[in-house]
């Protein structure tokens, strides 16, 4: 009960129910060997402004690389990060386009008649997800609508984007007669879905072959919705962890970005270390400093850039070391959390969308290194997904256009 | 090997081969035109399994013409052949004869293939709403005009230009739990809760009232309070020394005197006003007033003004702690503020739940006394000033509102008596709670009240017969409609209250495939299908009840008849939800704010610039819809369609006010046509910079109705440069050098050279905006007000050739080229239209029935709204 203790040393009060037991229901539909004792948590966040690569790639690959001026902002999880160079996402394309791809790695966003498949952090909420209260977290900062989270047809899962909002959906206690009356909305939820598939499948009887396919995403929608009110019924009544400190106030100014990706990653750190959820996306949206990506490479504009993302890696550093401070088991939370950091584009003033800044720190993998592939021939990212699957107790066989593991990045 | 007549293979192997020998086995005469043969002659000689030239080797292709891959294809072999293109001009050139029979042969297999499918599955794929039909439907369904819906549902995708297509339309379990929230949140509004409407409040707001934001910036000199169009003697302008604190103001009344306020500022980050007195308790019509005018302060002294200014009402929606987002939900529209002559303006509108007014100088240059040496007595320059806004409503013309009519038709409503219904659970009523600084109160709680029937099931039976068939839009079978009252049954069984179970089976309705789908027959569309296209096409919403009524008379599939609805829907106000969106998406509107101008290089650009370009766009189409203007005006005309601040910003002097209006074009001024207005081409650059590839590709995918290819992968992009050294012409010219690349951009780049004569927010230009070398630039038409920091760099080359040779010197020498080539013009707008009225791709087999759409228009002198009129006469429109 070690990791019980461990966190109640952290949450107030004694009468928490902490490490909650798997109720049947909640049992991942996929076969159970990917559930593993220990356990493994992602969150993967893409920054859609690009990164100015000059100041994030290192020259020389390997252990002994030098750190370029933005990894040395993470210096002190140098051991515990591999940054890579030389990687895209095959057939991503389109400049901006691409940045609802990042996590989905399908090809070709720019074109006529385009659809998104699965994303990363979906693919695996589907398999896994179910052990937590949520299973997964689609995060953004923004003041649009972006996201980087897809389902199984590929359609775009809204975004929270509220701190504020997330603190309170995921630590603020319903009271009795309120979570009585969630579950009997539940309950109603359930049976109205239970009816428009009745009458979806009347519709069906008289449909085509291609449209009884399409009325089919209804149908699978309508199911998929009332395993989550079933499943979200069963924990209604399962006590919401309590944690110190309050919810935060929602700042409203959009230059404000990289205080709020602060916020964010703050709120972050509570639900993977509260296991509200293993599973996370996050957009950083900058589109507020678009302007300034397009540099024209004048030096004045270039360093006011560079400000802005050397504020966005400090912010990133901090939640690498409030996640590797924090102890679960006797192992630090980041070594249990593999976080993914990069962008879409390689340069935003060209609309580049190869040799994409990203890196992964922690989550069980031997880091230290900088993976340097052929910035002319770029090696798939996707492969990078491969692998954090793998971690994740996830035995895929492919993801999107992975054409196998990473190579070079081992399992601890 | 094995071949079957419906699946027969062109197939050829090298030496020649098995197959070449059974279609010569089983062809009674065999000729040059075979294709098998003309293949072998003219093609293989680069397609074929060793050269594979541009990927294509015609030994290896079948014909599977079921599969869409192997499809298009054939529709690209076809294409190539047919236009001249293959053979290269350098090969052997094919006996005329031989070309026209191949593409004969091939179209009619093409054609074929495509019947076969259609009649199976139907060329427009099933597709549930899109967001905004979603809303409009829902809105017009029951009448409450204003309700925000579209917001809270995911985003759409685009297929083939429009969100329109089943491709673009997936939906998933996160908008089914979105539907869910929708119907509700729409139920919440609809059913009347009340046994009398909510009292008409009237409120007459001054912009300081209550102090807040507006009285805090005036204090410290960012405006002025004025009585009888003079400083206002009780509250002196700010000084060199600011106002005692707001606190002790707002004890005094200062802010409650009725005084006109006098703004200097534009909203900026720190600074959005509104009229923070009213905060919209009870959803509905509201009837709003507000007076204008403006003047020159100069230190004290109020002078008439510069001209008109104008200024800008919007809506904005308070958030959870109560204070409102930085942008406007959306903007009600731009006012005009005459020199001193205080001017009033009404409009009536929907106002949603704590939605408030925000208020906005539009026409004013960002500037900001706040604090600053002297302050307003210091100032000098122009200002707005508002009188008053005058609010009234909540305006019911009837009560319960027609909402809950379509819901509960007449029956009565009366108090719910727990103790008189033992067993009953009561409807469950949300509070919602009024934020912000509010004046505006509640009414007395009147007690629970809600709908009642002394026979709940023949009352569900009879409603349910009014309801479904309105919100399904189409007959509903009496069967599906005891499903729904047979759930109605349970939900009294189990306690509800009369108005709990038939609101179960409202939000069924509303997220069942029924209502959210549009289900049309395969083949020809039935009458209520056909309402249906031509509502969701002109009107983007369901059918109304005139239009309903021809549809079931049979009346609507006449032509005649069915030319007089799609007039009438053009001529209601309704159609301009079509002409909205369908130019955010044909013309890329959308997008419009997805970049901010670069604040060096255009710092004139304002909000109420970039809503006067898109302004501009709707109007022109609207003029060219209403005039039935023919499709040369695509790209050219005499006139534009404008306001004071663009008719500045384009230099046509003669202009004033916020207004759209018709304004003749002097002699040379190329401002006609979609191609130069701001709207194009600040959609079509970066914010900081201009490139003749998206903008050439824009042109060619939008007007001219030709996807280039994408470029091919890695090839290398264009850092854009605006230290001033070098141009993107320059830039280009280089990657043009390169072969690969010199065959497209060929064809994509002239339109972008045209267009380089346009800065990225429309400004013409002869010498590209500089940040590093250049000269001193002259202030133009730019305020007074606003610095300007940028120089002027190298000069323009809007110089190029269209692919076919022809020449062109600047801008209006191209508009002149391409508008000649009016055919084109308007058979790309005929296509635009049928993928956007159809939701589907155009096939191969539509290419007659577009030509035959183009030709007809043509002969009735070829204008827009002649095109729509063909194209919904036409048997594309009318077949699923």
């Amino acid at each position: 009960m070690s990791q019980a203790i461990s966190r109640r040393s952290f949450l107030r009060g004694s009468g928490v129910a902490l490490a909650l037991p798997l109720l049947d229901a909640m049992r991942p539909a996929f076969g159970s060997e990917a559930v593993t004792t220990t356990p493994r948590r992602m969150v993967a966040i893409e920054t859609n402004m690009g990164i100015l690569p000059q100041f994030f790639f290192p020259e020389t690959p390997g252990a002994d690389y030098t750190l370029s001026p933005y990894l040395e902002r993470l210096k002190a999880h140098r051991q515990n990060t591999t940054v890579f160079s030389g990687v895209s996402l095959p057939g991503v394309t389109g400049a901006h386009a691409a940045e609802r791809c990042f996590l989905t790695g399908t090809p070709h966003p720019e074109r006529g008649g385009f659809r998104n498949g699965v994303s990363l952090d979906q693919f695996a909420a589907e398999l896994i997800g179910n052990q937590t209260r949520y299973p997964s977290l689609v995060l953004a900062m923004s003041n649009e609508n972006p996201t980087l989270s897809f389902t199984r047809s590929g359609a775009p899962i809204p975004a929270e984007k509220s701190p504020m909002r997330l603190f309170q959906k995921l630590f603020v206690q319903g009271r009795p007669d309120e979570i009585e009356a969630n579950v009997e909305a539940l309950r109603q939820g359930r049976s109205l879905l239970d009816f428009v598939g009745e009458q979806s499948r009347r519709l069906s009887r008289s449909l085509s072959p291609a449209d009884q396919r399409r009325m089919d995403q209804y149908l699978t929608s309508v199911r998929e919705l009332e395993q989550r009110l079933h499943s979200a019924q069963e924990w209604e009544y399962r006590p919401k962890p309590t944690v110190d400190g309050k919810p935060p106030e929602d700042i409203q100014n959009a230059r404000e970005f990289v205080q709020k990706t602060r916020q964010m990653f703050d709120v972050i750190k509570l639900a993977l270390e509260t296991d509200s959820s293993r599973i996370v996306s996050l957009f950083v949206d900058t589109t507020v400093i678009h302007n300034i990506t397009h540099h024209g490479n004048r030096p004045e504009v270039l360093a006011e850039l560079r400000g802005h993302e050397v504020g966005q890696f400090d912010a990133l550093n901090d939640f690498l070391t409030s996640l590797s401070d924090t102890q679960e088991e006797g192992q630090s939370l980041l070594d249990r959390t593999m976080v993914l950091y990069g962008t879409c584009m390689g340069s935003a003033n060209s609309h580049s969308n190869v040799n994409l800044p990203t890196l992964i720190a922690g989550g069980g993998f031997k880091h230290g290194q900088h993976l340097a592939f052929d910035r002319q021939n770029n090696y798939p990212l996707s492969n990078l997904y491969l692998s954090m699957l793998h971690r994740l107790g996830i035995e895929a066989d492919g993801f999107s256009t992975a054409t196998g593991t990473m190579r070079g990045l081992e399992l601890v | 090997m094995k071949e079957n007549q419906g699946n027969m293979s062109y197939r050829i192997t090298d030496t020649c081969s098995i197959i070449l020998c059974y279609i010569i086995l089983h062809s009674s005469a065999l000729s040059g035109a075979e294709p098998s043969v003309f293949f072998e002659k003219h093609c293989l000689d680069c397609h074929d399994g060793k050269t594979k030239e541009a990927g294509l080797d015609l030994t290896a292709l079948k014909l599977d013409l079921s599969n869409p891959g192997n499809f298009s294809r054939w529709v690209k072999v076809h294409d190539r052949i047919e236009s001249g293109e293959m053979p290269p001009k350098t090969e052997e050139r094919p006996p005329t004869g031989d070309v026209v029979a191949v593409v004969k042969s091939l179209k009619e297999s093409l054609v074929e293939a495509e019947h076969t499918r259609f009649q199976r599955d139907g060329r427009t794929g099933l597709r549930r709403l899109t967001r905004a039909e979603y809303e409009n439907t829902v809105r017009d369904l029951f009448d409450m005009p204003g309700i925000a819906l579209a917001g809270e549902l995911p985003a759409d995708g685009s297929a083939h230009g429009f969100d329109k297509n089943s491709d673009a339309l997936d939906i998933s379990h996160v908008n089914m739990a979105k539907y869910i929230e929708a119907a509700d949140h729409a139920l919440d509004y609809a059913i009347a809760t009340r046994p009398t409407a909510p009292s008409v409040q009237k409120r007459r707001i001054s912009l300081v009232n209550r102090g807040g934001f507006v009285a805090h910036v005036v204090m410290n000199g960012d405006g002025v309070l004025l009585k009888d169009k003079k400083p206002d003697p009780a509250f002196p302008p700010a000084g060199e020394h600011g106002h005692i604190d707001q606190g002790a103001h707002e004890r005094m009344g200062s802010f409650e005197t009725g005084s006109t306020v006098g703004l200097f500022r534009h909203e900026d980050e720190s600074f959005s006003p509104y009229f923070i007195e009213h905060v919209t308790i009870y959803p509905g019509r509201y009837r709003v007033r507000l007076s204008l005018w403006s003047f020159h302060w100069d230190k004290g002294e109020v002078l008439p003004s510069r001209g008109t200014e104008a200024a800008r009402l919007s809506v904005v929606q308070l958030t959870g702690d109560g204070r409102g987002g930085q942008h406007p939900s959306y903007v009600f529209g731009y006012y005009d503020a005459p020199s001193i002559e205080s001017r009033e303006h009404e409009l009536v509108t929907w106002l949603n739940h704590n939605e408030i007014i925000g208020f906005n100088t539009a026409s004013l240059a960002p500037v900001a006394n706040y604090s600053r040496k002297g302050r307003a007595m210091a100032f000098t320059g122009p200002a707005i000033a508002v009188d008053w806004l005058d609010i009234e409503g909540p305006l019911h013309d009837a009560w319960p509102p027609n909402a809950h009519h379509v819901l509960f038709d007449d029956l009565p409503l009366a108090e719910f008596k727990t103790a008189e219904n033992p067993g009953t659970r009561p409807p469950v009523r949300k509070h919602v709670r009024q934020l912000g600084a509010g004046m505006n109160r509640p009414d007395p709680s009147p007690g629970l009240w809600t709908v009642h029937s002394e026979q709940p099931l023949v009352d569900a039976d009879r409603l349910l017969a009014g309801f479904l068939p309105g919100a399904f839009r189409r007959p509903v079978q009496a069967e599906v409609r005891q499903q729904y009252v047979a759930r109605v049954e349970e939900r009294l069984n189990a306690g509800d209250c009369f108005e709990t179970a038939m609101r179960w089976a409202y939000r069924a309705a509303l997220c069942s495939p029924d209502f959210l789908y549009h289900l049309e027959p395969v083949g020809d569309l039935d009458d209520f299908a056909l309402a249906n296209r031509i509502s969701y096409f002109l009107w983007n919403t369901m059918p109304d009840a005139r239009l309903t009524e021809l549809a079931a008379t049979g009346e609507l599939r006449k032509p005649d008849v069915l030319g007089g609805a799609v007039e009438r829907l053009l001529k209601d106000e309704r159609s301009n939800r079509f002409v909205h969106d369908f130019l955010d998406q044909w013309l890329k509107l959308r997008d419009i704010a997805a970049t901010d101008p670069d604040r060096k290089l255009y710092p004139e650009f304002s909000p109420y610039l970039q809503d006067s370009m898109v302004a501009e766009t709707r109007a022109y189409f609207r003029e060219l819809l209403d005039q039935d203007l023919d499709a040369s005006h695509l790209v050219q005309s005499d006139f534009a369609m404008l306001n004071e601040k663009l008719a500045v910003h384009y230099g046509i002097p003669g202009v004033s006010g916020s207004q759209m209006r018709r304004v003749a074009l002097p002699p040379g001024c190329s401002r006609g046509g979609f191609l130069t207005q701001a709207a194009i081409l600040k959609v079509t650059a970066n914010g900081t910079t201009t490139s003749p590839v998206p903008r050439g590709a824009f042109v060619m995918e939008r007007i001219f109705g030709q996807t280039p290819d994408p470029p091919p992968p890695d090839i290398g992009s264009i850092e854009p440069d605006v230290r001033g050294a070098t141009t993107i012409r320059e830039q280009l010219d280089k990657h043009r050098s390169n072969a690969i690349c010199a065959s497209c951009h060929a064809k994509l780049d002239p339109p972008g050279f045209a267009l380089e004569a346009f800065d990225v927010i429309g400004g013409f230009r002869t010498r590209y905006r500089s940040i590093g070398d250049g000269d001193p630039a002259e202030r133009g038409s730019i305020d007074p007000f606003i610095g300007i920091e940028f120089k002027l760099g190298l000069p323009v080359d809007p110089r190029g050739e269209l692919p076919d040779g022809r020449a062109f010197g600047n801008i209006d020498e191209f508009q002149t080229l391409i508008a000649a080539d009016s055919e084109r013009l308007l058979k790309n707008l005929a296509e635009q239209l049928a993928i956007y009225s159809t939701g589907r791709a155009l096939a191969f087999s539509d290419r007659d029935e577009i030509e035959g759409i183009v030709k007809r228009t043509q002969q009735k002198d070829g204008g827009v709204r002649t095109l729509i009129h063909e194209l919904t006469q036409s048997q594309l429109f009318r077949t699923r």
